[in-house]
């Protein structure tokens, strides 16, 4: 009676902390999101155009740690017997790797583009898939930050 | 080309789905197909374990309680043998041998197991004043040995195990919770067989004193050691005290047993409890 009792106040609790710290997060990420626009980050090797010259190139990454709620973890744990898609995973991996790549973005500040960007994910821990642990996923976010010259300072180009 | 960042109108990999509707949907359908699967495989037990020829039930017997086989009777087990001896010739049960041992347990408690074997925790010993009191324990349990309970729980405990070890390796709290689930459906099915235990015992009881003093001693005392409130007991494996107590007075009143003077215990049987080397 008391481990249903606790049982159910833990997915209470779970599920009001976690939509409450998931809308918050969604909050964040997306006023830094829109903040943070004139910084592109894609997944191009070349970073170069028309006659743009390369300044400063280097290596910047961002990374996440997040922990799914109790609710949700339950709910993935009836999804494990029953199969189909994860779906309440979703909004964790999607919070981690955009929080990773905004930490990336706020390492390259200054840079004028992020390329060759990569997202990785992986499960924290070596409990992370053992029972009666709590699953968190790390995000990390890397890439080549590159400033480009002022055209001042390109050669042969003042005007 | 100059790149160009766009800002994220909409999200294609989070679904907009209700996590309380999948929660309920997936809750249901899991607890449900387990209670059919339970409900269904508690049933084959149910149907198997009468048809049970005895001798395979003396082996089982061996198998789980051979430890008390091998063990001197003592004193205190001599004056239970005798009580358990009188009801069970009372009860026309001839067939099995019903052997009683006493084990050192701070629990008032007693437990058949496959055989003919009775277990009674020493703290019942302690507790019991007169010897009707201790008989309709005893006859509660012979009881359980007449409706094949002893088996028929090892059985939906082997079910039980099935299911569990099926469902382990899936994450542990959704398997925690439906193991408690199932376990919750068990126990009404045992809180059913405790009250036929009891009233056959109380049968059993007036067929062999000619008279059903002392049936409900056993669970006034404890209900008077035992402040745990109702809601537990919904959950337990017994039905609360004062409830068997209330059955068993109707039952009393209804088939017109008479309560007479009841007998005291030839000698105070506690202080003949206490032999070493039999904790357990
Ligand atoms: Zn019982």
């Amino acid at each position: 009676m008391e481990q249903l009792i606790i049982f159910i106040a833990l997915i209470v609790l779970g599920y009001t902390a976690g939509t409450i710290a998931e809308r918050n997060h969604y909050k964040s990420i997306k006023t830094r999101e829109h903040k943070l626009l004139s910084l592109p980050a894609c997944t191009i090797k070349n970073a170069l155009y028309n006659d743009a010259q390369v300044d400063k190139a280097h290596l910047v990454s961002g990374s996440v740690v997040v922990s799914v709620d109790y609710f949700k973890r339950f709910l993935a744990g009836l999804r494990n017997l029953l199969g189909g898609e994860l779906v309440s995973y979703e909004t964790l991996l999607d919070r981690a790797r955009r929080e990773a790549v905004l930490r990336m973005k706020e390492a390259a500040k200054g840079a004028d583009i992020i390329i060759s960007l990569r997202i990785e994910t992986s499960s924290i821990g070596q409990s992370a898939n053992r029972r009666q642990s709590l699953g968190s996923i790390e995000a990390i976010a890397y890439g080549t930050a590159v400033t480009y010259k002022k055209v001042n300072e390109i050669p042969g180009k003042r005007t | 080309m100059r790149y160009r960042a766009k800002e994220l109108k909409q999200n294609v990999n989070v679904s907009r789905t209700s996590p309380i509707k999948e929660l309920f949907i997936l809750l249901g359908g899991v607890l449900g197909i387990l209670i059919a699967v339970y409900a269904a495989l508690g049933f084959a037990v149910d149907l198997v374990v009468p048809k049970l020829p005895s001798s395979i039930e003396q082996s089982l017997g061996r198998l789980y309680s051979g430890i008390y086989d091998d063990t001197d009777e003592t004193p205190a087990e001599a004056q239970l043998q005798k009580i358990l001896d009188r009801l069970s010739a009372a009860s026309g049960d001839t067939e099995i041998k019903y052997k009683v041992h006493i084990v050192l347990n701070p629990q008032a408690n007693a437990l058949a197991l496959p055989g003919g074997n009775i277990i009674v925790f020493s703290r019942l010993i302690e507790e019991t004043a007169s010897e009707n009191e201790l008989a309709f324990v005893l006859a509660h349990e012979l009881g359980h040995f007449a409706n094949r309970d002893h088996l028929r729980g090892l059985g939906r405990g082997l079910v039980l195990l099935t299911i569990s070890a099926a469902l382990l390796g899936a994450d542990s709290s959704a398997t925690n919770f439906i193991m408690n689930s199932l376990q919750n459906v068990e126990m009404k099915f045992s809180q059913r067989q405790e009250q036929a235990a009891d009233l056959w015992a109380l049968d059993l009881l007036n067929k062999t004193y000619g008279h059903v003093g002392g049936a409900t001693d056993f669970f006034e005392h404890m209900s008077k050691n035992d402040k745990r409130g109702r809601i537990r007991y919904y959950f337990a494996t017994h039905p609360h005290p004062e409830n068997r107590i209330r059955v068993l007075r109707k039952n009393i009143l209804k088939k017109a047993y008479l309560e007479k003077e009841k007998t005291a215990l030839d000698r105070p049987l506690s202080k003949l409890v206490t032999t070493p080397g039999r904790t357990n």
